[in-house]
């Protein structure tokens, strides 16, 4: 199939070329930087239609490879290329980017240039994440993302903990990763190149899979975040504008997700397998810890951080199934949270906008004056939880099905997830929408307006549409991830 | 072609370091007599007198950019000073970072009133010894550019003249400088007694046969080695001998701490280089080990002591201490690749280095300059709401020399790991590696403090002229640009390595 060249060089430096032109404008004209950084981040948007236009989806292998030689003096090429998996994880960063910016349309007013020069940085980076096929620059591009979110928790987050936060964040990450880089320096020296394509047909000794997987484990575990290293998450989403929680929870933690499949699956197939029950054991114990915790939180964000904690653990059991039918509801579960989780923290986002504060027990009774929010408020509960007819029920069912083959235990307490969900989710919208309407608090109340209804719709069409039709993810995803349990197993 | 003119050719060498001992000379008498300002009963600087200095330096960068055509290796003035490519590149980057040097102190120390001519004279006799080091073939005239460097930097520590801390500031440079001066003599005294001779070109050729007389008794050339090794790591700061350096950047003015925080490390790592690395070569197998010690235990203190730290001063010679560390790290490697990094290494710390010194500089506070010199972290605080450009520099800069991705810093470190791990210092680099990230957290502090705190405090400062911003600007370009093509600084430190 013929497809544009370099459309891959596109999307990445769209973004990167916008910021650089936005840098150059003055900070007076406000209204002019916000209307061209949303047009940029639309047209990256567009461009990552086509890109699903033209994707084959009868191949398993790379497309769109584009390469261009960066580093002579130890070989390293800048390559990039999509498969199915890491095209819809393209798809999800350019859509929620624009809505990010939409977000902050009105709420974001002091140093609102570099808001956006760093939003459409590390639009950039993420596309670069998802895209590179070369671990050393995976690696750059992984850590790259760090430095726009660590200022946007910092710079526009609402409290004084924020410092806090940022910091926590910055440091687990940075952390975990830094082992991962010398095991790649390692993977470098032992096979002479970090080219993805290459390392796929070379295997290493089980003695040095083990310590290659686990510290490879140790950077994507945190970004995920899996139990001892979850500690960064509530904090930096609790202390982060409603745009960053948004990025945060819809691609940040697919990061780690993203890596699992792509680089711990194939490149260390027997440590994989060798190290799988204590993946199970910490998934397992993330997902009943942080639905509990979730039950008794009483800040709001801090509710919904702790659930996709659970979800995203859950997505860690579908990886470690090692069949296609777990990893595709990995992947696909990942995808439905990135809209579901966002959705939530626009909700939160509008409520926070109006009132300045997060504590549930200052809420109540929002059913009689705000129905459309409390509307859209359900339907994203209801997502959550995993309804059928929504995007991750899909997930959820194929996740569960998928590791029921492997191991039926760790599926047993994995989907009590899905019933202590039910509990923290719909406490909380009660907790929310329904008794008495709490005067003593609140005097003005004011309904979702036209440009929020209007950020809610594609994310409410994207869950229904993934929850009805699944099979048109599905289809792009079948031969990559064929192709994926290929390198597992042979 | 006779005799006569080969040996003429031979001065060609130095005639850069020539033409700048002269014009100094002219130089002193010219501020005393013409540039003499009759309004002012001090000898402060007028506008000639810093025309012809801008002038000097730029002549000088163009007869060393002029010497760099000569790739050959010349040596001259009976063998004490040499010309090759790792001299003139390394003499190129000192001559470019001191007229940077020039341009940018020129206003500070307008302000902080010590603004008399000798100011620059010191200045230029300090870049004298520091070319002369670079070109070092002896180890008595290694010793006395050393010295000529080093009276020129305790000068420039004490040089301002009102503050009780800078002169007492001086006069420890000056004792501990010394002290470290005397032990570099005394090795090389011994050396002398045990060779016969002070030249590096026959202490290679001799010690180069494993069959000769030397290398049966190696113990014996363990002490004068390990006197010159402690004298350069004092000079360089390097973790044991370290407890000097956050003392004197606090006390002497900013303008002469960004020279002597960033030029003298080029100039005493080659004499290194050319000490331990090739005449020695032979010798110092054993020597490596240690090294590898002193710098891996340079690049803890360098990260874990500059986590207190509360002025920018201490902690920029903290991260000077950590990143000495690094660099230790490379050039004990014993393969020509480790060389190469090291010299990548070397220049983009300087790049970084002086931009840090550079915002430092503008960032002078008006009305406060007396009663507070030193400044502290606090003195930062929300720069991004008066000064967007200087901030994002800045933070800039930090992620570089941090090493973090997407910077030039982050590229130069990860060829640092590569080089430890291909000769299997695994425990090395895994240190260096954490000790890397636990000093990231000082570094992310100063851009917490540009960015994030919520008090405002009004502060004035001194306007900024447009050659320093546009200084300032290829500077950060190059950070940014350097990792995009990285090709182009390597190139030219493996045509260095190449030829050393």
């Amino acid at each position: 199939m013929i497809y544009p060249n370099n459309l891959l060089f596109c999307i990445l430096l769209i973004p990167l070329l916008g910021s650089i032109f936005l840098m150059t404008v003055s900070f007076k004209y406000s209204k002019f930087l916000k209307s061209i950084a949303l047009t940029i981040a639309c047209i990256t948007f567009v461009f990552s239609l086509i890109l699903w236009f033209f994707f084959d989806k009868s191949l398993g292998s790379f497309q769109f490879c584009t390469s261009q030689v960066w580093f002579l003096e130890y070989s390293l090429t800048f390559s990039l290329g999509v498969d199915g998996i890491s095209l819809f994880f393209v798809i999800l960063t350019t859509l929620l980017i624009p809505i990010c910016l939409l977000i902050s349309w009105t709420s974001v007013n002091h140093s609102l240039k570099i808001y956006l020069v760093l939003f459409l940085i590390m639009e950039s980076m993420l596309i670069g994440v998802f895209c590179i096929l070369d671990i050393l620059l995976f690696y750059i591009f992984f850590e790259s993302v760090l430095i726009p979110m660590f200022l946007i928790i910092g710079i526009w987050g609402s409290r004084e903990r924020k410092i806090r936060a940022s910091f926590l964040f910055f440091l687990y990450t940075l952390f975990g990763s830094v082992s991962m880089l010398l095991s790649i320096l390692y993977i470098y020296y032992q096979s002479g190149t970090t080219d993805y394509k290459v390392l796929l047909s070379f295997s290493f000794s089980f003695f040095e899979q083990k310590f290659l997987w686990f510290s490879f484990f140790l950077s994507f575990a945190t970004k995920v975040p899996m139990i001892p290293a979850h500690l960064w998450l509530p904090e930096a989403h609790v202390e982060a504008p409603t745009s960053g929680s948004v990025v945060l929870a819809g691609v940040l933690l697919k990061l780690g997700v993203y890596g699992f499949i792509r680089f711990s699956l194939p490149l260390f197939p027997e440590a994989c397998f060798y190290f799988s029950p204590m993946v199970y054991s910490l998934a397992g114990a993330g997902i009943v810890y942080a639905s509990f915790t979730a039950i008794r939180q009483t800040d709001f964000k801090r509710i919904v951080a702790y659930t996709s904690i659970a979800h995203m653990n859950l997505v860690i059991l579908g990886i470690f199934s090692f069949n296609s039918i777990g990893i595709e509801g990995a992947i696909l579960q990942s995808l439905s949270h990135g809209f579901v989780a966002s959705g939530l923290f626009m909700t939160i986002g509008v409520v926070y906008e109006r009132y300045h504060t997060r504590m549930v027990r200052y809420y109540g009774g929002l059913a009689h004056t705000m129905p459309l929010y409390v509307f859209i408020f359900l339907f994203f509960t209801m997502a959550n939880i995993g309804l059928p007819g929504t995007s991750s029920f899909i997930g959820e069912f194929l996740i569960l099905t998928g590791s029921f083959q492997s191991n039926t235990s760790i599926t047993l307490i994995g989907a009590t997830s899905m019933v202590i969900g039910g509990c923290y989710s719909l406490w909380l919208f009660n907790r929310i929408s329904y008794g008495n309407l709490k005067t003593q608090h609140f005097i003005e109340f004011l309904d979702v307006n036209k440009l929020e209804f209007l950020i809610f719709l594609p994310l409410i069409f994207g869950t229904i549409l993934m929850g009805l039709l699944p099979v048109i993810f599905l289809d792009y995803l079948h031969m990559s991830v064929n192709s994926l349990i290929e390198f597992i197993y042979f | 072609m006779n005799i006569t003119t080969i040996s003429l050719l031979f001065h060609i060498i130095l005639v850069p370091e020539i033409f700048l001992g002269i014009s100094i000379i002219y130089l002193v008498l010219h501020c005393l007599f013409v540039g003499y300002n009759r309004n002012n009963k001090f000898f402060l600087f007028e506008k000639s007198t810093l025309f012809l200095i801008s002038l000097v330096i730029i002549m000088v960068c163009f007869l060393l950019i002029n010497q760099n055509f000569l790739d050959l290796q010349i040596s001259g003035f009976s063998n004490c000073f040499i010309s090759d490519v790792l001299s003139n590149i390394s003499r190129i980057i000192i001559g470019i970072t001191s007229f940077i040097f020039f341009l940018v102190t020129e206003h500070y120390i307008g302000t902080q009133k010590i603004n008399s001519f000798e100011y620059y004279i010191i200045f230029l006799f300090g870049v004298l010894g520091t070319f002369l080091i670079c070109t070092a073939n002896d180890l008595l005239a290694a010793y006395l550019s050393i010295e000529l460097q080093g009276l020129s930097f305790y000068l420039l520590a004490s040089f301002n003249k009102n503050s009780s801390y800078s002169v007492e500031n001086g006069l420890k440079y000056f004792i501990l400088g010394s002290f470290s001066s005397g032990l570099f003599l005394y090795g090389s005294s011994i050396l002398y007694g045990l060779f016969g001779t002070l030249n590096f070109t026959d202490f290679f050729d001799l010690t180069e046969d494993s069959t000769s007389n030397y290398i049966y008794c190696p113990d014996i050339f363990q002490y004068p080695l390990i006197l010159i090794l402690v004298s350069l790591l004092f000079k360089l700061a390097i973790a044991p001998f370290h407890v000097w350096l956050p003392d004197i950047y606090e006390g002497s003015p900013f303008s002469s701490t960004f020279f002597f925080a960033v030029v003298p490390k080029l100039s005493i790592f080659i004499l290194f280089l050319k000490i331990f690395n090739y005449c020695f070569f032979n010798l110092v197998s054993y020597l490596m080990e240690i090294l590898v010690f002193i710098a891996v235990f340079s690049v803890i203190v360098g990260s874990f002591g500059g986590l207190e730290q509360r002025k920018l001063k201490s902690l920029l010679a903290y991260s000077s201490i950590g990143h000495m560390g690094y660099l230790l790290i490379v050039f004990s490697l014993p393969n020509n690749e480790g060389f190469q990094l090291g010299f990548c290494y070397l220049t983009i710390y300087m790049i970084s280095g002086i931009c840090f010194w550079i915002i430092l500089m503008l960032i002078t506070v008006k009305n406060l300059y007396l009663k507070k010199r030193n400044k502290d972290l606090t003195d930062l605080i929300l720069l991004y709401k008066s000064n967007l450009g200087l901030s994002i520099s800045l933070n800039v800069i930090l992620f570089s020399i941090a090493g973090f991705p997407p910077l030039i810093g982050f590229l130069v470190k990860i060829g640092l790991f590569f080089a430890t791990i291909e000769i299997s210092y695994y425990l090395v680099s895994i240190l260096s590696i954490f000790c890397s990230v636990i000093s990231t957290f000082y570094y992310i502090r100063v851009i917490k403090i540009l960015y994030f705190e919520t008090v405002l405090v009004g502060k004035l400062y001194y306007p900024i002229k447009n050659q320093i911003i546009f200084i300032l600007l290829v500077l950060v370009y190059f950070l940014i640009f350097l990792f995009v093509r990285p090709n182009l600084l390597f190139f030219i430190s493996y045509k260095i390595g190449f030829g050393f």
